[in-house]
């Protein structure tokens, strides 16, 4: 009895459907291998590295090392006060429409390549900076400052001008304020400077204290970096800010705590896990950066911790060395050791972070009646 | 008094919280205007001004900028006044309190040379074997020639014909006619009509002409091959070497990265395995882009690019072929470094749709591929097209790796070309990030080679800004639609 049509058409389909998802699970698994591929092959690498067994040759990686986490380091002193700042406040004072049209535009900040960032920070600001010292180091102090002099204003305002200029839009209309503050700090600052001995800081720095200022140095990486880095710890610091229950802070305010005292009671402490991992992606993001440090950092490798001079981090020492050095070699090797450190910090960095804000969701879920 | 001064910090935190937002956005505005102003300013016609110094020298040029004079109070002005082979030099610094008077007459010429650069001056006279031509005439007569000339390069003969038809056959000037010119302190020099690209009075323009001139730069920019070492010319060679290797690198990375979400999400079991899977491909793309560019030149570069090389160019050999970084070896290791981006953001999509589709699907006795062919991917299809903008967005911007496999600073040969096969897999390309790098960095004319650099570099950022944007609205666009 030959098959109905019917039932070969089945069979046939049934095949098809077989044969697909074993592609499929064939070409899925072959990519997921490939991707573990690239741990394979820096561990293959690297071990010639143990039959050579120079450890003097490791000592060629102490200062790239150090490098590394002083330009992270700066980059992360500059970034976190400004993410976290921002985080807090557009996800608790500032306005919903502003907010989402803030979300996409730190976004972009992100989506900015770092070449860019690198040229801007490396040829136009180093320069500048170097020249005008003073004025940058006062913009520290000077435009926190402004802003908490604005705050202390805005309280003495009339009833309207609060209205059109509410602190849920600060975050704009502060703009142009600062760019004023800015215009006249560097105003300033050069008939401030002339009561120096020196005339100048830059030389006071140099007389007084020995301290060295090179053009490209770690206060322009730690600041073009820093730039970089902003948007991605913003964005999951604000989303752990932002999933905090609602209830609880209401359950604070009701309690008679103000909205910050909500906000550092209760806020920070229940999204901390949250605001903790943002950090680490940001770490781990200024660790691996390449293009920024090798354009705005001197490059000299040096072992020290001034902000006002250059570093060698280990991304820039494999784009510029690895090039040049013939496979086999041990500078070959060696930067295949670095690239391996950079991977597994970056990975494990990374997975940290990752564990930290599942476990994050599910104590929100918890915490609002979901077990 | 305790009380107050709790109140009182709590007046000062949101203030400075949200003076962390207005100096994020102060910072992203400063830098995107700077892009803008300098990349599109330095195609505008800038003034040449004529200037005499106190001890009696004339010289011309832009303005460029103002610096502090290193010893002693003062200021100092940095002009562009070309001129390299009168000079040997391209610019001046002057300064401010050694100016005895600034004009900008109207016939000082600015002439674009195939050698020596640039040159600023006037304008004596046209010389042909018959005839010499001063004044206006010499201007005129420069003018119509080089429009001319300019209309026959482009492939429109039909303006060429109509304009020889009414101007005299004169116009049209004899190959070896040249020009003599003079600079503002008096120097003359024979130009060879020839070797001149484009000839301008840029103080005597109108608004129009300014803008049609600055359309035209731009233009060229966008479209010319680089001239004098990077410093000059256009980045038409490096925006088609960017185009190229990403639409290579999202052909590859398109269906694998599917393939990967499809399996992940559809067919793997749903137990630890897959989970910790599924992190670790989250995390991979947290992994620095210069290991990948490790990767691509160990395994792609040396190890299989090797082997091809010994397998079948060993006629070649000492002198590699595949051996070395090319175009797919570049995008090769950047569809390497996006899979995680098209991962994710596939399964992203494949999680929202809700499980009732397939339940339903299958009760109606589809297949599992059925099932996925004609319900899962269709409606899944938006979330991968965001993947994969944002990979080419993320490939766009992306130098650091190439260093390592494929990027060249000046690349003779296009890696397209009518030459079989066509398409060369094994060449070196120029990559628009890249070429920032390497003119701001390792050019011989910093100075010169600046207003370029931010020009590239205003580029890019719009390419990828322009990428990024689509890849925002779609999302967006997307969750609406699953919303209602």
């Amino acid at each position: 009895m030959t098959p109905s049509p019917d039932t070969l058409n089945q069979r046939l389909r049934l095949a098809r459907d077989r044969l697909a998802t074993g592609l499929i699970t064939a070409g899925g698994i072959g990519v997921l291998l490939a991707v573990l591929a690239i741990a394979v092959f820096l561990l293959w690498e690297t071990l010639p590295l143990l039959r050579l067994g120079d450890t003097l040759a490791l000592a060629k990686l102490t200062p790239l090392a150090w490098g590394t986490l002083k330009a992270a380091f700066y980059a992360l002193l500059f970034a976190v006060p400004l993410a976290l700042g921002a985080a807090m406040y557009s996800a608790l004072f500032m306005s919903t429409r502003l907010r989402h049209r803030l979300k996409p535009t730190l976004e972009m900040m992100e989506a900015i390549p770092g070449v860019v960032v690198g040229f801007i920070a490396g040829l136009i600001i180093a320069p500048w900076v170097e020249r005008h010292l003073a004025g940058t180091l006062l913009l520290v102090i000077g435009l926190p400052l402004s802003a908490l002099l604005v705050g202390v204003a805005w309280h003495h305002l009339g009833t309207r001008l609060q209205r059109t200029l509410p602190l849920s839009w600060a975050g704009l209309w502060l703009v142009p304020w600062f760019v004023l503050m800015i215009v006249l700090i560097f105003w300033v600052t050069p008939q401030l400077e002339q009561y120096l001995p020196e005339g100048d800081l830059r030389r006071f720095l140099d007389k007084q204290w020995g301290i060295d200022y090179a053009t490209r140095n770690a206060m322009i990486v730690g600041v073009a970096m820093g730039f970089a880095v902003i948007p991605s710890i913003y964005a999951l610091a604000e989303d752990a800010l932002a999933d905090v229950p609602k209830s609880l802070l209401e359950g604070a305010q009701a309690l008679g705590a103000t909205r910050w005292q909500a906000l550092w009671k209760v806020a920070l402490p229940t999204a901390g896990p949250g605001l903790f991992s943002a950090v680490m992606i940001g770490a781990g993001r200024a660790v691996g950066e390449t293009m920024i440090v090798l354009m705005a950092s001197g490059n000299t490798a040096l072992f020290s911790a001034s902000p006002f001079e250059g570093m060698r981090s280990i991304s820039a020492a494999i784009a510029i060395e690895l090039p040049e050095a013939a496979p086999d070699s041990l500078t070959y090797h060696l930067l295949i050791l670095a690239a391996l450190a950079l991977f597994v910090f970056t990975f494990l960095v990374n997975t940290l972070a990752e564990a930290v804000r599942q476990r994050l969701r599910r104590r929100y879920r918890r915490l609002e009646g979901h077990p | 008094m305790i009380q107050r001064l709790a109140k009182n910090r709590d007046e000062a935190w949101p203030w400075l919280s949200a003076a962390s937002v207005a100096l994020s956005l102060l910072m992203l505005a400063a830098l995107m205007s700077l892009l803008v102003v300098r990349g599109l300013g330095h195609f505008w016609p800038a003034p040449i001004e004529e200037v005499t110094l106190a001890d009696g020298q004339v010289i011309a040029g832009h303005a460029v900028r103002e610096a502090p004079l290193p010893d002693r109070p003062g200021h100092e002005r940095l002009y562009y006044t070309a001129n390299r082979d009168l000079d040997g030099a391209l610019w001046q610094w002057v300064a401010l309190d050694a100016i005895q008077t600034r004009s900008t007459p109207a016939d000082l010429v600015l002439l674009d040379r195939a050698s020596w650069g640039d040159f600023v001056g006037r304008l004596v006279a046209v010389v042909t074997p018959n005839e010499r031509l001063e004044g206006e005439a010499a201007w005129q007569a420069l003018q119509q020639h080089l429009n001319q000339r300019n209309a026959v390069a482009n492939g429109a003969p039909s303006s060429a014909a109509s304009g020889d038809s009414h101007v005299p056959g004169d116009t049209y000037l004899p190959g070896d006619t040249y020009l003599i010119v003079e600079s503002v302190e008096g120097r003359r020099r024979q130009q060879p009509l020839h070797d001149i690209h484009r000839a301008q009075r840029p103080n005597a323009m109108s608004m129009g002409e300014n803008i049609q001139t600055w359309g035209g730069a731009v233009w060229r920019f966008l479209s010319q091959g680089p001239r004098a070492a990077n410093t000059g010319g256009g980045v038409w060679p490096a925006i088609f070497g960017t185009v190229l290797m990403v639409l290579l690198m999202s052909l590859l990375v398109t269906p694998f990265g599917v393939l990967a979400a499809i399996y992940l999400n559809e067919i793997a079991h749903q137990g630890r395995l897959t989970r910790l899977v599924r992190i670790g491909v989250r995390n991979l793309a947290g992994v620095p882009s210069i290991v990948y560019g490790v990767f691509g030149l160990g395994v792609f570069v040396y190890g299989i690019g090797g082997s091809l090389d010994e397998w079948f160019f060993s006629d070649t050999l000492p002198s590699p072929t595949f051996g070395t970084g090319g175009l797919l070896w570049a995008s090769l290791t950047l569809a390497l470094l996006t899979l995680p981006v098209v991962i994710v953001a596939t399964e992203e999509g494949l999680a929202r749709i809700p499980d009732a589709q397939r339940e339903g699907a299958l009760a109606l006795g589809a297949t599992r591929l059925e099932m996925l062919t004609r319900i899962v991917l269709p409606m899944a299809a938006p979330a991968m097209l965001t993947g994969v903008i944002l990979a080419v967005a993320r490939a766009a911007g992306e130098v650091a790796p190439l260093m390592l496999v494929g990027v060249a600073k000046l690349a003779p040969q296009m890696p397209l070309d009518g030459e079989f096969p066509y398409l060369h897999l094994e060449r070196k390309f120029m990559h628009l990030g890249y070429h920032i790098f390497d003119t701001a960095f390792h050019g011989e004319d910093v100075q010169a080679a600046l207003p370029l650099v931010y020009a590239t570099a205003l580029l890019l950022v719009l390419i990828v800004l322009v990428l990024n944007l689509t890849a925002i609205f779609l999302r967006h666009h997307l969750r609406r639609e699953r919303g209602n």
